[in-house]
């Protein structure tokens, strides 16, 4: 064999297409994050209903994949690590669909929220999830692009702290006191610091797939990362 | 319902031509990668084949086993010596006078080329199906008669034919003609009568030549089920072009691969063998890789 040729030219485009597609709903989702987070940090009306105006997208677009991806399996019955590639688009479809569905609740937390007081060490805490959780996915999306098993790793690493944060919410609750409109504020960001939890998860769910596409073996991911870790510190 | 070829019968056809007593199995060549966890026997152990016609070297150093009532595909490009290999198994690369083969193929733990081994009972016990569906010219009930007729067998014929075409899963469609020739009848059901013909004399082990390349999309699906039904009973070799066929029914592949000398021959060798499965999901080699996606030249 002297020359290398790939024969499977069309599915390979359609392929490539879908991946395209797929990975444009976490770069959305990504943006999504950041204007959610302001927009109930800040009680910015505009944004939270502009992160909802642009989850119709991302639903749109989940079931465009769905349908192409369906349509791809039925026509190639694809192998290898066309197979693994497309086993992975499938779950990441979902999964960007609902890290889509978290910053609507988000948002939608936002418009519920307004005219409400509220406490500023919570607020602090919300916007410090978000900052550490958008580059979560971006870091997500290299390791991806890249094909870098190092970097899909660091994902449970950079989780830990915003399951810190998380935790630590619920005691930021309790301290808003007794007044009833101050705890219906803080027991909804309560939820908005879950459903940034959860986006945290999503993401290392994300490198998980990565991990999975690059080494064709299923691991529990926190195990492999915490592995990885233990290795480096070791050497 | 008596065995298709009579115990009596076939003692005394083995002993009078298979000198040295085939073991059902020993310690080595028992294997524990069943998915169960039951070691499975090896069947036939291939042990650096190659395999020469003339000065011209088709395959290089083949090494795989096949396990006892598992379907085993051999899968690569076209040149890249499956078939010869699946023809070494029951000798009929000894009809080409320039073939030689070297290495050692053991069915059983019995060397196949051993100088007391007589190759019309290598291929009682290793039966064949070829490309092409080639009954032969007699009524579909002789096609099936024909090979236990010719070694001897002693019981009730008419009970052998129908329990075999049972097996064949085409008793249903053929009960009421089975006097109507063999070749009247459709060329997947043909390739079903062939099947039939070749498990009517007992064999442990079908080799399958390509055997849907010549069929419809339904007779393939019918002959892979039927594949999937006789495991049971066979171990099964079966070479493809149809990579999604081999994934469909096969628990283990080997794929083969060609590759050029410097005098300009194309030799055939093994680049992978492993659990279907693992093979069609994450090869180990490179080559695989490029072939199952098509990313090949």
């Amino acid at each position: 064999m002297t020359q290398h040729h790939d024969i499977n030219v069309h599915f390979h485009k359609d392929l490539e297409e879908l991946e395209r597609a797929v990975l444009g709903m976490v770069d959305r989702a990504e943006q999504m994050v950041g204007m959610a987070v302001e927009a109930v940090t800040t009680g910015n009306q505009d944004l939270a209903a502009e992160v909802i105006e642009l989850d119709d997208i991302i639903d749109q677009t989940y079931l465009d994949a769905h349908h192409e991806w369906t349509n791809l399996m039925a026509r190639h019955q694809p192998l290898g690590s066309d197979l693994r590639r497309m086993t992975v688009l499938l779950q990441l479809n979902n999964t960007f669909e609902r890290m889509g569905d978290q910053c609507v609740n988000i948002a939608k937390i936002a418009q519920f929220n307004e005219g409400l007081p509220s406490v500023e060490r919570i607020r602090d805490q919300v916007r410090e999830m978000g900052d550490l959780v958008r580059p979560m996915i971006r870091t997500a999306i290299e390791a991806y692009v890249r094909q870098d098993l190092d970097e899909a790793r660091l994902l449970p690493v950079m989780d830990q702290p915003i399951d810190r944060l998380n935790a630590n919410m619920y005691k930021e609750t309790v301290a808003v006191g007794n007044n009833p409109e101050l705890l219906e504020w803080a027991t909804k960001m309560l939820m908005v610091s879950r459903a940034l939890e959860r986006v945290g998860d999503q993401a290392v769910d994300f490198a998980e797939q990565t991990a999975y596409l690059i080494t064709g073996e299923r691991a529990e991911f926190d195990d492999v990362g915490m592995a990885g870790m233990a290795d480096d510190n070791k050497s | 319902m008596s065995e298709p070829v009579a115990a009596d019968s076939t003692t005394e056809i083995s002993q009078r031509i298979i000198a040295k007593e085939m073991p059902t199995g020993t310690e080595d060549s028992l294997t524990s990668i069943s998915p169960t966890g039951r070691p499975r026997e090896t069947v036939i152990s291939v042990t650096d084949l190659s395999v020469y016609y003339g000065s011209f070297q088709a395959v290089d150093k083949v090494s795989f086993p096949v396990y006892e009532k598992q379907i085993t595909a051999l899968i690569g490009p076209s040149g890249c010596g499956k078939s010869t290999v699946l023809r070494c198994f029951n000798r009929m690369n000894d009809l080409i006078p320039s073939a030689v083969v070297e290495g050692v193929i053991e069915y059983h733990g019995v060397d196949l080329y051993g100088e007391n081994v007589d190759p019309v009972e290598v291929r009682r016990r290793i039966g064949m199906v070829f490309q092409k569906p080639n009954p032969f010219p007699k009524s579909i009930y002789d096609n099936v008669a024909f090979g236990p007729t010719v070694l001897g067998y002693k019981g009730d014929m008419d009970e052998l034919v129908e329990e075999t075409l049972r097996k064949a899963a085409l008793w249903d469609e053929v009960k009421d003609k089975l006097d109507e020739s063999g070749m009247a009848i459709s060329g997947g059901q043909q390739q079903r009568l062939c099947i039939a013909r070749a498990i009517a004399t007992s064999p442990d082990v079908v080799l399958m030549d390509e055997p849907c390349s010549s069929l419809d999309p339904i007779s393939t699906l019918r002959i892979e089920e039927l594949m999937l039904d006789l495991k049971e009973d066979y171990s099964i070799i079966i070479v493809t072009h149809n990579m999604q066929q081999a994934a469909r029914v096969s628990d283990h592949t080997a794929f083969f691969n060609v590759k050029s000398e410097i005098d300009g021959q194309r030799t055939g060798y093994l680049v992978e063998y492993s659990q279907t499965r693992e093979l069609f999901t994450s090869p180990k080699q490179k080559l695989t890789e490029d072939y199952i996606t098509g990313r090949f030249g």
